[in-house]
């Protein structure tokens, strides 16, 4: 275990390395994350406003919750959406294997050679814009809430992170699944809204085999001290147990898909 | 002394999807996914004491690779059983990984966009080199890999041939007990493959190190590999020294002879006619042990020869030969 610790700094260091290597495409990237994001986020704003609120959350509460939601996603992700979404192509092209003859495990070595700095410009947004709304949501903030709202963030950023690693590893299996982020986008997609204003199936769905509702709007409710839909008092154990069950289930998948990892051929 | 390397009865099986012809074909695949059994390795047995030089050899899709792969741990025996350095490389692949050196010909293990030496550096720590080992390896490897001029470049401006030197450096940077190289050559020009094949032999004989290479080429085996083990459709054809392979396959050498003019029928002792295109004459030496000068003797100065080749049969046709003389050879490999 100390060996892996050791090595991390080092990967990091190299990737960084890499990505300044092309310092105009990273800053251009992180540009028009932040164009893109903003672009959204004013829509639903204005809808927001315009209608008075969306299923009950006012503009600053959403406002946290679109923060929560795009913090929680791009911590998580940048530690495995690249890195696994590449998975597919490694595999193709035979590159897995070289992974694969380094004496450090290999989960380490593709999370940190690859941890995507180009993130920041998620990051910065949703510092931004939760730093605007906290204070306008009149949340009793103590230092216990404090401490849960900053586990809850722990936990869904290393759900969005199990998750990811989930789906890159099937391709150790079946080579191709990259279809199954487009599955997860859709669902990421619709995490950013209060769970209430969709049907009930949907609901149940998110909250249980695509458990994206708690990426954002479960913390984020109780934080607020609102009613969470389906779970009630039960909501603040499962927005903090969550990442970790994931967390685990992840890890008897990618162990079970790189036992039986083939390769593409050759 | 124990084996560094042991195999037995080693086979490796893929589930592969029966694809059926057509687009109604590619429909009915949704609902009936029937698999066939691919056997990629089947049977082989061998054993590597310490510090040999084994060529693997064989057509594509023999199983090459696959083996390394088993050998190093990527992938996982369908049956038998398998031993390098006295684990089982698949259950122990992080331990194995310490103590072999993987040399992959069409894939990089270096950071594409960063100077050579950084990777260098990012595999000491990996590896936990000590500093001064690191330190005598990095300035040996560089002067006899000859990569002085471009260590500090990166990786995406180096020519294949700089590349491969350096894929081969990194490898050897934590003094692997085993190196594992799977075709190094591929792709590389006359003078890059013979630096290459100077330095594995070097390597070989001055450090020790036990090399496992598969190739296409027989160059390969023959500048690095006293020993080789030949395989096809996953079994196991040949293990033995080259000169047995080669002194039972010797007849397929094949001679061009090119006259300034046509000099009519020319039957040599030495070798058989094969093909008459006038002005160049091309014949299958019978014997390994008739050499160009018997040729030369042979034919004269009479028919104003100017010049003259000697071709080595390529893999696929020795494999060949050795398919239609198997027969004959049975039990003669050592």
């Amino acid at each position: 275990m100390q060996r892996p610790l050791v090595v991390i700094p080092h990967l990091v260091r190299m990737y960084v390395r890499t990505r300044f290597e092309y310092p105009g495409a990273t800053m251009l990237g992180w540009l028009s994350q932040i164009v893109a994001y903003g672009g959204i986020y004013t829509a639903i704003a204005l809808i927001v406003t315009r209608f008075g609120n969306l299923g009950g959350w006012i503009w600053p509460e959403m406002a946290l919750l679109l923060s929560f939601h795009l913090l929680a996603y791009s911590l998580g992700a940048s530690f495995s959406f690249t890195q696994f979404r590449d998975i597919e192509e490694k595999v193709r092209l035979g590159t897995f294997d070289a992974v694969l003859v380094k004496p450090i495990g290999a989960w380490t070595y593709l999370v940190f050679s690859g941890i995507n700095i180009g993130y920041a410009g998620h990051v910065l947004l949703a510092l931004g814009l939760m730093a605007w709304s906290l204070p306008q949501v009149g949340a009793d903030w103590t230092p216990l809430t404090v401490l849960f709202f900053l586990a809850t963030l722990v936990s869904s950023a290393a759900m969005v992170c199990a998750t990811m690693t989930m789906i890159g590893a099937t391709a150790l299996v079946w080579v191709k699944s990259s279809h199954l982020y487009s599955i997860f986008f859709g669902f990421w997609e619709l995490a950013r809204y209060p769970l209430q204003i969709f049907p009930f199936p949907l609901q149940i769905l998110m909250l249980t085999f695509v458990p994206l509702g708690f990426l954002a709007y479960v913390p984020v409710a109780v934080a607020l001290g609102k009613p969470v839909a389906l779970l009630g008092s039960a909501a603040p154990l499962a927005a903090l147990a969550i990442g970790p069950l994931w967390v685990l289930i992840a890890m008897a998948h990618w162990h079970y898909c790189l036992r039986n990892y083939q390769g593409a051929g050759g | 002394m124990a084996p560094i390397i042991s195999a037995v009865g080693v086979g490796k099986t893929f589930r592969q999807l029966k694809r059926q012809a057509g687009f109604g074909g590619a429909l009915r695949g949704l609902v009936s996914r029937d698999y066939t059994e691919i056997r990629a390795v089947e049977g082989i047995a061998f054993s590597i004491e310490p510090g040999e030089a084994v060529g693997y050899l064989g057509p594509n899709g023999a199983g090459k690779s696959t083996m390394i792969k088993m050998m190093t741990g990527i992938l996982t025996p369908s049956a038998g059983t398998l031993s390098v350095l006295g684990r089982e490389p698949h259950s122990n692949r992080i331990l194995n990984a310490r103590d072999i050196g993987v040399v992959f010909g069409q894939r990089s293990q270096l950071w594409w966009d960063l100077p050579v030496r950084d990777s260098f550096e990012l595999n000491r720590h990996i590896y936990d080199i000590p500093d001064s080992r690191f330190a005598d390896n990095l300035a040996y490897l560089t002067q006899m890999l000859d990569m002085g001029s471009y260590i500090g470049r990166p990786v995406r401006q180096l020519s294949l041939g700089q590349r491969m030197r350096a894929e081969i450096a990194m490898a050897l940077l934590h003094d692997p007990k085993i190196l594992f190289l799977d075709e190094p050559t591929i792709g590389l020009d006359v003078v890059a493959k013979d630096a290459v094949r100077r330095f594995l032999a070097e390597i070989n004989r001055e450090r020790g190190t036990t090399i496992i290479l598969t190739t296409h080429d027989l160059v390969d085996i023959e500048q690095i590999c006293p020993r080789l083990i030949m395989v096809d459709d996953g079994k196991l054809l040949f293990d033995g020294e080259l000169r047995h392979l080669r002194a039972t396959l010797g007849s397929r050498r094949r001679l061009t002879l090119e006259f300034a003019t046509d000099p009519g029928p020319l039957t040599l002792k030495t070798a058989t006619l094969a093909a008459d295109e006038g002005a160049a004459k091309h014949y299958l030496l019978e014997n390994e042990a008739v050499s160009l000068i018997d040729v030369l003797n042979e034919v004269g100065p009479a028919h104003g020869l100017k010049d003259i080749k000697l071709e080595e049969p390529d893999i696929e046709e020795v494999i060949r030969t050795f398919y239609l003389n198997k027969p004959k050879l049975a039990g003669s490999a050592p």
